[in-house]
């Protein structure tokens, strides 16, 4: 049987994500200029928020945003597993597990913030 | 007549065949473009394995040497496991050798290389070998890696540095597809304007550009005002290009046969069929023992006069 993360669990990993990223001054400083907002969204259960990068900052809000310029997909439990930095994005990116929506320097440069404040 | 062929992901507009001798023996040497098509580059190698003595794979990189740390680019081996019988190499086994030597005349017989000199490094995790030797003869360096790949707006001045950035995104990023990465096929005959116009400024503070010819072309702004240009690949076309936007001194690293310098991928394709031995069994100290027989150096040319 699959598990399912839930709303509350999607929330709390975005919080640990931008409270690990507005603590690296390293890395508000590299992205000082990437004003982007990013959706992530649930596809098995209903779930929506949106991550605002701006001036370098990340900030979160539930719900999805008008316009954004990276959707980020996947199911709830692939979605709390990346934010939490239990998996990278990586795997779930190249077997399709994982969809986003946008450009592909956009794409690669979440994947690269996300490996700055998780990886080894 | 041995035959050596580089199979390349960059565009077919550069292919060229040549013959030279190297220690009294005859060489063909070609070049095949697959346009980005990774398809057909698989295709193309598994045609050639068993036909020829050695193929070089160019426009990728398969491995990422930083110190001791060897990164595989999960692409780029996939280009390698389709050859079975005849030796394949990428070039990076000869360029940590190779480049870290031309650094060495550079600075010992020129003026093109003076310890406090600005260098920019459009990318330096696929040459780390000549990025460590501009940094320990006291170059001011830049490493570009995340200006240009990322887009980010963050020189990195250190190798420290560099290689702790590295340590924490290369084991991940080397599985992404290649070509969101580095430019492949058409994209390597076009320049990234908004990139170009955003980082123009390394460039124009930099006295000396250095890396991989597509990024350093793909970037590069007009207007410079004479900068040495410290690279690998180059054609007629690149350094009228190279002339066209201003850089003063074209330094490749590789030899030139009949009015280009080829890849290191080619070259050490070429070593490999010179020596052979079974790959595994090549050591860096092949390597450069070989590069001394054949006393190559690297090419100067002055693109003002």
């Amino acid at each position: 049987m699959q598990v399912l993360a839930t709303h509350a669990e999607i929330t709390d990993s975005l919080t640990v994500f931008a409270d690990n990223y507005n603590k690296n001054e390293r890395l508000k400083i590299m992205n000082r200029d990437w004003n982007r907002v990013v959706v992530i969204r649930a596809t098995d259960i209903e779930s929506l928020h949106t991550l605002i990068l701006r001036d370098g900052v990340v900030s979160l809000k539930e719900g999805a945003s008008e316009n954004p310029d990276l959707t980020v997909i996947s199911d709830s439990e692939t979605l709390a597993d990346i934010f939490y930095g239990d998996i990278t994005p990586t795997e779930p990116y190249n077997n399709g597990t994982l969809r986003i929506m946008g450009s592909e320097d956009d794409i690669i440069r979440l994947d690269f913030i996300s490996l700055m404040i998780w990886g080894e | 007549m041995k035959h050596v062929v580089s199979v390349s992901l960059g565009s077919s507009r550069r292919d060229h065949r040549v013959q030279v001798e190297l220690l009294g023996e005859k060489f063909e040497i070609s070049r095949m473009g697959t346009d980005g098509d990774f398809n057909r580059a698989l295709e193309v190698l598994r045609n050639l394995d068993g036909k020829v003595d050695a193929i070089g794979l160019g426009g990728i990189d398969v491995y990422l040497f930083v110190r001791q740390k060897r990164y595989a680019v999960h692409d780029g081996l996939k280009l390698m496991e389709a050859v079975k019988i005849t030796p394949v190499v990428d070039g990076s086994g000869l360029k940590n050798t190779l480049e870290r030597e031309v650094v060495q005349i550079l600075s010992e017989k020129t003026d093109l290389l003076k310890k406090g000199m600005k260098v920019l490094m459009v990318s330096s995790l696929d040459r780390f070998g000549m990025a460590e030797a501009l940094f320990d003869m006291g170059c001011d360096m830049t490493y570009g890696d995340l200006i240009f790949t990322m887009g980010m707006p963050y020189p990195i001045k250190t190798i420290n540095e560099l290689e702790e950035i590295a340590d924490r995104t290369l084991p991940e990023l080397v599985k992404m597809p290649f070509h969101m990465l580095y430019p492949t096929g058409k994209k390597q005959e076009s320049q990234d304007e908004a990139k170009v116009q955003k980082f123009a400024n390394y460039y124009y503070e930099a006295d000396v550009i250095a890396g991989d010819f597509h990024l350093i072309r793909r970037f590069m702004p007009a207007g410079m005002n004479g900068q040495t240009i410290l690279t690998n690949t180059t054609t007629r076309e690149d350094v009228e290009f190279l002339r066209e936007k201003g850089a003063g001194t074209l330094v490749t690293t590789t030899p030139e046969f009949e009015g280009r310098s080829f890849g290191t991928n080619v070259i050490e394709a070429a070593m490999v069929a010179i020596l052979g031995k079974p790959l595994e069994q090549i050591t860096p100290e092949d390597y450069q023992d070989l590069l001394r027989r054949l006393d190559f150096q690297p090419r100067i040319l002055n693109l003002r006069s």
